[in-house]
């Protein structure tokens, strides 16, 4: 009893042992913050590319793609059985996209990723991240009439027509112009001016049907009507669509350069049969909605679009039996399934001697930035628990002067019969008392400091007009923060482990301490 | 009420535990005994409640060796108040050290009741000075952290567990409350040490030492600090605590007027008992 209540009294009445509490409920405060935020980071990072790479990629390393897409389908079905969620395939290639802005040409390297509209849903979140909530519920490439996400400015039908109306319009009043100067002097239009006139349809060098380039000439299509037609549909990522900056008030803002209802052009290989070179196709499409996943990587250069249409741009559905291939596979596992077993089956049935495919869980694939991250946060832990150890030693120091400041009731004490382990169980308990009051405390602060994380962010920004948080670099409009209250239990016991390893030493002196020579330190 | 405070049937769970205690202490002592030769020394068990036999003990300083004590022989029977004099360096506050387990001789034996004590093994002597000597020191050497009435608890505390000492804590609370107002300290209980005079803090210590109901005080220049008035104060509790409840005491004091005030005296002169008077 009497170690409990010398402890106690110690606690409150050495206020040199405030600042190793201090220094305690600073390490546990900063551990718990950047836990929390490495590792809402990094759930926040999970979750994305886990909705958008599905459980398992089964790929081929060839342009052509796995041929006849439909037989691997029904052979990973065998061999994953009741494991098997939902399988859709794709075909992705690399691809350049262009579009004018204001006479301007604007290219982006894009991965061109062809998709099925009907089940690709069943394999990962890529719908959630859509901006159209029609397109959320139900995925599809026609163009909507409005009612995209509010960050964009009228986009759809409506603002289709609207472009092609301004569009019909500059260019009759420039002709009306042209032609009235014309009529004044009498003379023809030169050649070389006629030219500077944007054409009515500034695509109409490249066929609506592309594919047919590569298989005899070019049909003669029909009058298109942009105002009430579109193309294939293309849905982009948000980032190849806009360029994001701050607004004079500091606000974070999306400057769309294309829209829903514009229409780009798309140039990417053609799968060529066996002993030809590929060769470049190009095709227009209309823009249906802007993809949002938050991971850069993905929302500035993922395009996506039928996958129909592509196989029958690049040439990769067979004109005799209309067998089709895909470049990838896409899998989907029972909830609980082990991805490396799984992936593991896959690669004993397709062996890489017999087979040039990648087969791949969505963590192989991001495999160096997770590692990256789990590293960081790792290396993190690590110098802040040294910062705590820092404390430790400050215990340590505290302890030892404690000891000697108290050396004779430490005699006096055993004079009274305490044992050596009472006088010891003091200061054990004592730094026991440290850690956990600096803990606990330490827990508080860092709970509510992620709590109000962001509004701490803004308050530090406010005070230093510097900006802590930047949206337009991490893609997150808010500081990412996940509690998880096993990490938070760990660094608790780690932090009062610490303190109580710091007060053995201390402990074991005041131990050891001769009653006599203790009863007669001055 | 002096009597009710410090006789033994106030304290229930005494005599059992001095049963158990000495019970083992001889168990201890017949292991020893059995293992090494007796020392040639016969002591009547029923008759000295502690005595030392040949006691010998020398100090190091770096390479020197300062013999203190070099061969002490005496007896202290029950009920006896005996004061310890000598000059300064004469081994008194050593000798005492030795009786009361602090410290360990280099040669001779320390017997209590007819047990041999100096060779227990720590955790026995630790419990020898919590139930059955009472130790009062020249600076009292309370502890600041505590209250008066706390600081006469910590023998309470020390002897039991956590749980045990909850469980008994009103009465020993009682107890040492009863022992405060005892010393008219009654009114202080509150009071940090800091607050109270020299003369309070040693009649606190001598609550303190009081609160196991000892059969033996060593008391070490219990007035060596303090001025004439408190001095005889403290002896006079001192005396009346020998006389009323035939507490056997040892003092050690270098004032001839204060040992004068105990039944007998044994000057040490030079690490020898020179005269028992």
């Amino acid at each position: 009893m009497f170690k409990l209540i010398l402890s106690w009294r110690y606690l409150r009445t050495r206020y040199i042992a405030l600042a190793s509490i201090i220094s305690v409920t600073l390490g546990v405060a900063t551990l718990i913050v950047v836990n929390s935020v490495m590792a809402g980071f990094s759930l926040e990072m999970h979750r994305r590319l886990h909705g958008i790479l599905s459980d398992l990629i089964f790929e081929s390393v060839s342009l052509g793609g796995l041929p006849d897409a439909q037989w691997h389908k029904d052979e990973i079905g065998k061999v994953l059985g009741d494991d098997l969620v939902g399988i859709t395939a794709t075909v992705q290639v690399p691809a350049m996209l262009s579009f004018q802005v204001r006479g301007q040409w604007i290219t982006r390297q894009v991965n061109l990723i062809g998709i099925d509209q009907e089940t690709y849903a069943d394999v990962g979140d890529f719908s959630q991240y859509l901006l159209h909530p029609e397109n959320r519920r139900a995925l599809s490439f026609l163009l909507r009439e409005n009612g995209y996400d509010e960050r964009l400015p009228e986009s759809g039908w409506e603002h289709r027509r609207l472009r092609v109306e301004y569009q019909r319009a500059f260019e009759d009043q420039l002709r009306q112009i042209e032609t009235s100067r014309q009529a004044a002097r009498g003379e023809p239009l030169p050649a070389d001016l006629a030219g500077m006139f944007p054409p009515s349809d500034p695509y109409s060098s490249i066929p609506a049907d592309p594919y047919s380039t590569t298989h005899g000439e070019p049909q003669q299509a029909e009058r298109f009507d942009e105002a009430k037609e579109q193309f294939t549909g293309v849905i982009l990522g948000l980032m190849i669509a806009s360029v994001r900056h701050r607004d004079p008030d500091g606000q974070v803002r999306d400057h769309f350069l294309c829209r829903p209802g514009d229409d780009v052009n798309l140039t990417f290989p053609t799968s060529p049969p066996s002993g030809h070179a590929p060769t470049a196709q190009s095709a227009r499409f209309t823009v249906v909605d802007l993809y949002e996943s938050k991971m850069s990587e993905y929302d500035s250069t993922f395009a996506f679009v039928p996958i129909e249409e592509l196989q029958r741009l690049r040439g990769m559905i067979d004109p005799e039996t209309g067998v089709t291939s895909a470049t990838s596979l896409l899998i989907r596992l029972r909830p609980g399934t082990n991805l490396a077993q799984a992936r593991d089956r896959l690669m004993d049935r397709f062996p890489a001697d017999q087979y040039a495919y990648r087969i791949q869980t969505w963590r192989d694939m991001q495999g160096p930035l997770l590692a990256a991250v789990q590293m960081e946060t790792t290396i993190l832990n690590i110098l802040l628990f040294l910062i705590i150890a820092v404390a430790g030693f400050g215990i340590l120091a505290t302890f030892f002067m404690i000891v000697v400041e108290k050396t004779r009731d430490i005699g006096v004490l055993k004079a009274l019969g305490a044992p050596s382990s009472g006088v010891m169980s003091i200061f054990l308990s004592y730094g026991f008392s440290l850690g956990t009051v600096g803990s606990g405390v330490g827990m508080v602060l860092g709970l509510l400091f992620v709590h109000y994380i962001n509004e701490i962010a803004a308050g530090l920004e406010w005070l230093t007009g510097r900006e802590v948080f930047d949206p337009t670099v991490y893609y997150f409009q808010e500081i990412p923060t996940e509690i998880e209250p096993q990490m938070v239990v760990l660094v608790l016991i780690g932090a009062t482990a610490i303190a109580v390893l710091a007060s053995v030493l201390p402990a074991l002196r005041a131990a050891r301490l001769h009653p006599v020579e203790a009863l007669r330190y001055e | 009420m002096t009597h009710s405070v410090l006789s033994p049937q106030s304290h229930p769970s005494r005599s059992a535990s001095r049963r158990h205690l000495l019970h083992s202490l001889q168990a201890v002592d017949a292991i020893e005994r059995s293992e090494q030769p007796a020392v040639a020394v016969e002591h009547d068990p029923n008759a000295a409640l502690i005595s030392a036999t040949g006691v010998y003990k020398s100090y190091r300083k770096g390479k020197l060796i300062i013999p203190v004590l070099k061969g002490v022989d005496f007896a202290i029977q029950p009920g006896e108040f005996v004061a310890i004099v000598g000059q300064s360096g004469s081994g008194k506050s050593t000798l005492l050290h030795l009786l009361g387990t602090l410290d360990e001789a280099d040669a001779g034996e320390i017997h209590f009741e007819g047990n041999r004590i100096d060779n227990l093994p720590s955790k026995a002597k630790d419990v020898l000075r919590n139930k059955y000597f009472g130790m009062i020191f020249q600076f009292y050497h309370l502890l600041p952290e505590l209250s008066t009435l706390e600081n006469v608890l910590v023998p309470s505390m020390i002897g039991q567990g956590i749980l045990g000492y909850w469980w008994s804590r009103h009465h020993h609370v009682r107890r040492a409350t009863e022992l405060l107002e005892m010393v008219g300290l009654g009114h202080r209980l509150t009071h940090k040490p800091k607050e109270l005079s020299g003369g309070e803090m040693q009649r606190a210590a001598i609550a303190r030492a009081l609160v196991s109901a000892p059969q033996l005080l060593l008391a070490d220049e219990p007035t060596g600090n303090l001025d004439r008035q408190s001095g005889t104060e403290v002896m006079r509790m001192l005396r009346c605590l020998n006389r009323e409840q035939n507490l056997t005491i040892i003092m050690v004091t270098h004032d001839s007027t204060i040992a004068g005030m105990a039944d007998r005296t044994v000057r040490l002169v030079e690490g020898l008992v020179e005269r028992v008077g």
